[in-house]
């Protein structure tokens, strides 16, 4: 499969390897500070076995509990997009004043179109892996959360967190 | 031809231009000249739509507006092209979004100032630079070539060069407006001086009227800017002079 030619999506000449180098770092940061939720599930159902084990009546915690700030990684990551196009505008002003060709191109969307359409597609790439991990850790709260203490209405109270 | 109405410009604090109206009819070369502030590059990047001004700036009768910008180009001392890419990426650029870029012409004048085709701009020389940038310029398909101060740091041979092969490549339909110092080396292929200074057009004189008249172009130039030949003579003597 031919790959995607992104520098059309760039400013000419933007060190684009660079730049998707360190959104690569910055993505797998984020799954790594995600892989927090892992580790509270497993304690906190660790703990409410032992406490059924001791004859106690636990109460697993909200997944809304567990999951909260576990995908800040990608806010912060998605929030960088922002930094990205301001340094996309200010590249036409480095080494050279390119911004008085872009700005005369008969295509009016051109240089916006090379400055915003990859912190776009970076901030979008956030959401969705977001929402897939939300999805993911979701379904781990629901397999492998004890039946006896499953609580109804998860996916309800964490809308009403996130909204 | 581009017509100039009532243009003004105004910066915090300073008026950069000051109700300049001006014509420029096609298969002219202009010069500008005026001293530093005058407001040669406000009155140039007002025309291209860089600036915001008052005033109307019409292109045929119409604005200049995206649809007819790509008959307007521009070389400045400032650069505008990417430092990054090599000769050959511009040019693929410039034909991308200029449909009348003249490839034939980009090669002959990549060939005569001997330019490196696959090394990144940023590594030429200033001199090489500002070729290129004027090579652009000329190459875009334009029917209006703006250049402001386009051979600053350049040496007198490569300056020279740049004067022939300008004669040589310009069609008759294009226009050159041409802002520089260098009055004295331009004034042989200008076709007419427009002066200005402190926003104002103070000057507009074809170069056969001023022919005619038995003067030359430094000579207006000076009497329009009232310039004081003894001013010299005067300042070494007041900072020489002995005291009384």
């Amino acid at each position: 499969m031919k790959r995607p030619d992104l520098s059309r999506l760039a400013p000419p000449g933007f060190g684009l390897r660079t730049e998707l180098q360190l959104f690569g770092t910055g993505s797998a940061l984020a799954v790594l500070y995600s892989a927090r939720y892992p580790v509270r599930f497993i304690r906190a159902r660790r703990d409410v076995i032992l406490a059924l084990q001791r004859g106690l009546t636990p109460e697993m915690p909200d997944f809304c509990s567990l999951i909260d700030g576990v995908l800040l990684g990608f806010a912060l990551l998605a929030a960088c997009m922002l930094l990205a196009a301001a340094a996309h505008y200010l590249y036409h002003l480095q080494g050279s004043k390119s911004i008085y060709l872009m700005r005369r191109l008969p295509s009016r969307w051109e240089l916006h179109r090379r400055c915003l359409t990859l912190p776009v597609l970076g901030a979008a790439l956030c959401l969705v892996v977001s929402a897939l991990l939300l999805l993911l850790y979701l379904g781990i709260y629901r397999l492998f959360t004890p039946e006896i203490l499953q609580t109804p209405l998860q996916w309800q109270k964490l809308w009403s967190v996130l909204l | 031809m581009i017509e100039l109405n009532h243009v003004s410009k105004s910066y915090p604090g300073k008026k950069a231009l000051s109700d300049v109206s001006l014509r420029l009819p096609q298969g002219e070369i202009v010069g500008l000249f005026g001293e530093n502030g005058a407001g040669k590059t406000t009155l140039i990047k007002c025309i291209l739509g860089l600036l915001p001004h008052s005033g109307s700036i019409t292109l045929d009768g119409a604005p200049i507006t995206r649809r007819n910008i790509a008959r307007l180009s521009f070389a400045t001392s400032e650069h505008s092209f990417f430092p990054n890419l090599n000769a050959e990426a511009h040019a693929g650029f410039y034909a991308a979004h200029f449909p009348d870029f003249s490839r034939k012409r980009f090669d002959g004048l990549m060939r005569f100032f001997e330019l490196p085709r696959y090394k990144a701009l940023r590594s030429f020389s200033t001199g090489q630079k500002n070729q290129f940038e004027v090579i652009l310029a000329l190459c875009q398909g334009a029917d209006y070539i703006f250049m402001d101060e386009p051979f600053a740091g350049n040496d007198v041979f490569n300056r020279e060069d740049f004067y022939k092969v300008l004669l040589g490549v310009l069609e008759p339909n294009e226009t050159v407006l041409l802002s520089t110092h260098l009055i004295e080396e331009v004034s042989g292929f200008i076709g007419r001086a427009v002066l200005i200074r402190k926003g104002k057009i103070v000057g507009d004189v074809s170069m056969s009227e001023l022919e005619e008249s038995g003067e030359d172009l430094m000579g207006y130039i000076k009497q329009t800017y009232h310039y004081h030949a003894d001013r010299v003579s005067r300042a070494l003597d007041e900072i020489t002079g002995e005291e009384e």
